[in-house]
């Protein structure tokens, strides 16, 4: 039998009466001054205890009964009622061991959420979601690119006509996903091109004249077709979102989800593409050269000159890891028909 | 009244005993796919009360994770629903938008609701009486006053925003009084209006400076620079601003909510000062920077204390004397939907 010392609260007015409560079979005694309660374990409600907060034992007609004898109060939310799921969460609460394996496990969960689960579950919402979803991101990321910074292009028209009736004609001869092939001018993207949500194809000045020919151009494209054909901007920006999620579980903060996602066309911007999307993007672009009898070393060239660039311009495309390693299979001849 | 007593409010909880909680929240949070960030919340807001003291009594957190569980997924339920529109259907996302401004007072009121009637002190719950139509008129007819007054009316509104806290504010069936004015708010304001010009001030002198220099000869490569310099200073002065601002608005308010509130034969004594909450603020930034979060429980901690530390209840020699009010139900929805939609209801 467990004895300890609390106040007994009536509900009906703020006083505190001093009270002796024990644990008996079956029953909660509680003994004060003029105050003889004998009640039933299954009509009580206790809290489990959090750490050393006093805790609060909730009794038949609004009585609540508090005491600072935590053990008390452990040994009564074991015997009453309901059975709180919590009752868990104060065991692993109780032991110093548990909260670093705590620790552990919040950090490998993070790690391994943010490296497989979120690309893995993104790849599978996108597959869920119909096309217009990328349509409308992509024109939102588009909108705000061409503000602050795409201009028009200052290419030749003839130049880029070519281009783009080259890759038509290549179209028509294999499949390729729905695209639409934009020249801009941007300072600040330096040479470059990317591939948004949607099929739009975003080529800069600096990329075509950083080209010794035209095949080069329509390597780089072949390339960024592939991120289209997989849809990978827009699960990037899906990926962003679930790694939100993440960060809103760990803070606790649900506020950040709603910041988070009215920023995600900007921050698909920002984010560069992973090492596998790459590969995918780049195996791609390697059949489409094949099947077109370009030279696989076009692509190398040109990755390879992007690569030595001037230091000083911005250059997703030379951000993108190990290009050594990427532009290998590219150096061999390729099996044209 | 010669029998008043002092009663200074204490917090009890250290960091390393909330790090444990919090930790094991974050794990199981993960682990449940966010299921258990309903429990989570509710621990780590009984632990809160728990350890929050007044006369020796602790107050407490009546909410059960269940309700909590269902308000959030309504909300989120909600969120995803505006957003899914958002890319299906631009233009009846814009409705949605419209609907929820409109549901806004409810939002507040709801949440204000839930905090109080969930909040209980020695045996006997808080409430909130406030209406639907006043939070209304607060925050959707003043709130949209702010644009063609240019922001003067903003001391106004945060008056009327504390007043219709704290005046509908019920401890077991003792309705509170607030018998504030608007005017010290409007100090408070034109202390914050002046912080912010201060970067604002270096930037243009910056400007000036360089005008100087330009008229008097100097090439124009080292004018640029030298207002370079202060433009620099003037966004790291700015970025600075945010949380000191913060802090002040903090302090102030939390002073003028309290001190001017009366709860039956009770009345408060808030002494928050800036400097000090400044002082946390950044401290707390820094460390929880260089400890990758490891900090946030300590930070937390810090805050609660001094937070309670600065406020003392002034009151009758025996505090038992409240009377209960009638026990009612209430959803966790709102409170839930102004969390997610990040609307910062409550002052303190």
């Amino acid at each position: 039998m467990t004895r300890f010392p609390g106040d007994l609260f009536d509900g009906l007015t703020s006083r505190a009466h001093p009270v002796v409560a024990s644990i008996e079979a079956g029953h909660l005694a509680i003994e004060g001054d003029g105050i003889a309660l004998s009640i039933p374990l299954g009509q009580i409600d206790v809290a489990p205890p959090v750490g050393a907060a006093r805790g609060v034992v909730r009794l038949p007609g609004a009585r609540e009964l508090h005491s600072t004898n935590q053990a008390a109060l452990a040994e009564l939310a074991a015997l009453a009622r309901r059975n709180h799921p919590e009752r868990w969460a104060r065991h692993l609460e109780s032991r110093a061991v548990y909260a670093l394996a705590a620790l552990a496990i919040s950090v490998l969960v993070m790690f391994a959420g943010l490296r497989w689960g979120i690309p893995a579950a993104a790849l599978l919402a996108s597959r869920a979601l119909p096309a217009g979803v990328d349509r409308s991101i992509g024109e939102q990321a588009l909108a705000l690119m061409e503000k602050v910074s795409l201009a028009p292009s200052k290419l030749p028209a003839a130049r880029r006509q070519t281009l783009a009736r080259e890759l038509a004609l290549e179209c028509a001869r294999q499949a390729c996903p729905p695209h639409r092939l934009l020249f801009r001018n941007s300072p600040l993207f330096g040479a470059n091109a990317m591939a948004l949500p949607g099929g739009a194809i975003v080529v800069t000045d600096d990329l075509v004249k950083l080209s010794r020919d035209d095949e080069e151009v329509l390597a780089v494209i072949a390339h960024e077709l592939g991120h289209v054909t997989y849809r990978h901007s827009l699960r990037l920006a899906l990926q962003s979102l679930g790694a939100g999620a993440i960060l809103v579980a760990v803070t606790g903060d649900l506020g950040n989800v709603s910041d988070f996602a009215a920023g995600l066309p900007s921050l698909l911007l920002r984010s560069g593409y992973s090492r596998d999307m790459e590969r995918e993007a780049d195996s791609y672009a390697l059949h489409w050269l094949d099947a077109r009898c370009i030279p696989r070393r076009r692509f190398a060239d040109i990755l390879q000159r992007l690569d030595n660039g001037p230091p000083d311009t911005v250059n997703l495309l030379s951000s993108h890891p190990g290009t050594t390693d990427r532009i290998h299979p590219f150096l061999v001849p390729g099996a044209c028909a | 009244m010669s029998d008043t007593k002092r009663y200074p409010m204490q917090f009890t909880g250290t960091g390393g005993e909330y790090f444990v909680i919090w930790i094991v929240n974050i794990a199981l949070t993960l682990l449940t796919l966010g299921i258990y960030s309903a429990w989570a919340k509710v621990r780590t807001l009984r632990w809160f009360y728990g350890h929050t003291l007044l006369d020796d009594r602790a107050f407490s957190y009546l909410a059960s994770p269940i309700q909590v569980l269902k308000g959030r997924l309504i909300a989120l339920a909600a969120l995803v629903t505006y957003y899914a529109t958002s890319y299906f259907a631009p233009s009846l996302a814009g409705l949605l938008l419209i609907a929820f401004f409109i549901a806004l007072p409810w939002i507040v009121v709801s949440s204000l609701r839930f905090h109080a009637r969930m909040s209980a002190y020695r045996g006997l719950r808080f409430d909130f009486t406030g209406t639907v139509g006043e939070a209304a008129r607060i925050y959707i007819g003043l709130q949209l006053l702010l644009i063609p007054t240019l922001g003067l009316i903003l001391p106004y509104l945060a008056y009327r925003q504390v007043k219709f806290i704290a005046s509908h504010t019920v401890y077991g069936q003792t309705a509170a009084r607030y018998r504030g004015t608007a005017r010290p708010f409007v100090g408070v304001y034109l202390l914050s209006f002046v912080l912010i010009l201060l970067p604002i001030a270096v930037i243009a002198y910056g400007a000036y400076q360089m005008y100087v220099m330009r008229a008097a000869g100097v090439p124009p490569e080292a004018a640029t620079a030298a207002l370079g310099g202060f433009m620099l200073a003037g966004m790291i002065l700015f970025y600075l601003m945010i949380p000191v601002i913060s802090a002040v608005v903090m302090a102030r308010t939390a002073n003028l909510l309290y001190n001017a509130t009366e709860l039956g034969p009770v009345g408060f004594a808030s002494g928050q000062r800036a400097r000090d909450l400044i002082w946390i603020y950044l401290s707390n930034l820094v460390l929880i920077a260089l400890t990758l979060g490891i900090f946030i429980p300590w930070a937390k901690v810090r805050l609660a204390r001094y937070r309670a530390g600065r406020l003392t209840v002034v009151g009758p020699a025996d505090l038992g004397q409240f009377a209960a009010g009638q026990q009612q139900s209430s959803t966790a929805t709102g409170a839930e939907m102004a969390d997610l939609f990040d609307l910062n209801i409550a002052l303190t």
